[in-house]
């Protein structure tokens, strides 16, 4: 039997005018640390990295499902809503929960359209922030698939994305965490994914504020998956290469969920991040 | 390549947890190879028929079509980036699917999970 150190809470936070009840998680102590979660997944894809004494030791991580995902509940009134997540909606929602929880200038390491919205931060709201882990990120990328797919009431919109997503895992991934990490997306609400597809697809606002991301006053650093076909490597270094300073990591043997999916082989990659966006490396650097 | 096929249709069949995954699954799907045609019939998950065409009479519900290094560099183990996975294949330009893809994708893990069968096959990962 055991015990893990991950404890979970809830905030009620406003965004958009609405209240939400936001599950969060955190374990550690020390650096302040916001993870986020993919696209139709939820806090579960940090748990390894949150289980990590080696990693918790000397960072608070705290990671939260976004509304509508995991533990979190869609607001009031849902029912007759249509979820699709905007630029601005994720940014609140990232804000209010720092404002929430109190946390001063944390890092924020966010996977996929976690990573896109932690470099629209990086350009919008550096301030709040010490600095930007950015994995599976990239400027943008069209859909090669329909999204349409994911929420259908004649099909299994869980199971579909699931088999789609399955694409972007490597397969040096174990396979019990393979197999977890497509749970999490058979188990997301119906058009969750689709929603959240859509910021990813269709909200190309971040190629022009790339610019303006001021690495000397926080850093980025983008990793990617040599795996990963949604966010392939040539997209990450393209984003890496127009954002003056910023770093790039290719992870040969792993794909678009690499904390998830393969927590051993992401763990010397997340440690090396986290090493980069400590001040004095940056001013060695 | 046909018989790697017929060794696939040998291992679903008797892979129950891939029977009941497909259990909803009767149509025909056309596998073309360096424009070689081999049609797999599916009757209720099982791979009832695998039958060399070509053929203009058998009707399909989708079609995968691709080349025989790209299915056997699919086929590896640990196959190369882009070669892991049929989207894979077709978004490096080594595969294309036509027809039906709702279809598909509606039966994506257990066609996915069939087509990888061959990768538990020692003459193909030789």
């Amino acid at each position: 039997m055991s015990i893990e150190p991950i404890i979970g809470r809830y905030l009620t936070v406003t965004v958009a005018g609405a209240s939400h009840r936001i599950f969060f998680e955190e374990a550690g102590q020390g650096r302040p640390v916001l993870c986020l979660h993919t696209a139709g997944a939820d806090t579960r894809q940090w748990r390894h990295l949150m289980n990590d004494a080696g990693i918790t030791a000397s960072n608070r991580l705290i990671a939260f499902d976004m509304p509508w995902h995991g533990k979190s509940l869609p607001p009031e009134g849902f029912e007759t809503q249509e979820y699709l997540l905007t630029t601005d909606a994720y940014i609140e929602t990232v804000l209010a929960v720092i404002d929430g929880l109190g946390l001063d200038r944390p890092l924020l390491a966010g996977c996929s359209m976690g990573g896109r919205i932690a470099l629209q931060l990086a350009a919008l709201h550096p301030e709040k922030f010490s600095g930007f882990i950015a994995i599976e990120a990239s400027d943008f990328q069209p859909a090669w698939y329909d999204i349409d797919w994911f929420d259908r009431p004649d099909a299994h919109g869980g199971e579909m994305g699931a088999a789609l997503v399955s694409a972007n895992i490597s397969p040096f991934a174990p396979q019990v965490e393979r197999s977890n990490t497509l749970w999490m997306f058979m188990q997301s609400g119906p058009g969750v994914f689709r929603g959240d597809l859509s910021f990813y697809t269709r909200d190309d606002s971040l190629i022009t504020r790339l610019g303006q991301i001021d690495t000397a006053k926080t850093p980025v650093h983008i990793m990617v998956g040599a795996y990963d076909l949604t966010c392939t490597p040539e997209d990450a270094k393209r984003t890496a290469d127009a954002i003056p300073g910023a770093t790039l990591a290719v992870m040969e043997e792993l794909g678009h969920f690499p904390m998830s999916e393969h927590p051993e082989g992401f763990r010397p990659f997340f440690v090396e991040a986290l090493h980069k966006m400590t001040k004095d490396v940056v001013e060695c650097a | 390549m046909i018989k790697v096929f017929q060794n696939i249709q040998t291992q679903l069949n008797t892979t129950p947890h891939l029977l009941r995954l497909g259990r909803l699954f009767s149509e025909t799907v056309l596998i073309e190879i360096d424009g070689e045609e081999i049609y797999l019939t599916f009757e209720k998950g099982r791979l009832v028929e695998v039958t060399p065409g070509p053929s203009r009479k058998t009707p399909w519900r989708f079609a995968f079509r691709t080349d025989a290094e790209a299915l056997q560099k699919f086929w590896q183990p640990l196959p190369e980036a882009g070669f892991h996975d049929l989207f894979g294949l077709v978004k490096i330009g080594r595969g294309r699917i036509d027809g039906d893809i709702l279809c598909l994708v509606k039966n994506l893990r257990f066609f996915k999970d069939v087509m990888a069968l061959a990768r538990l096959s020692k003459e193909v990962a030789a």
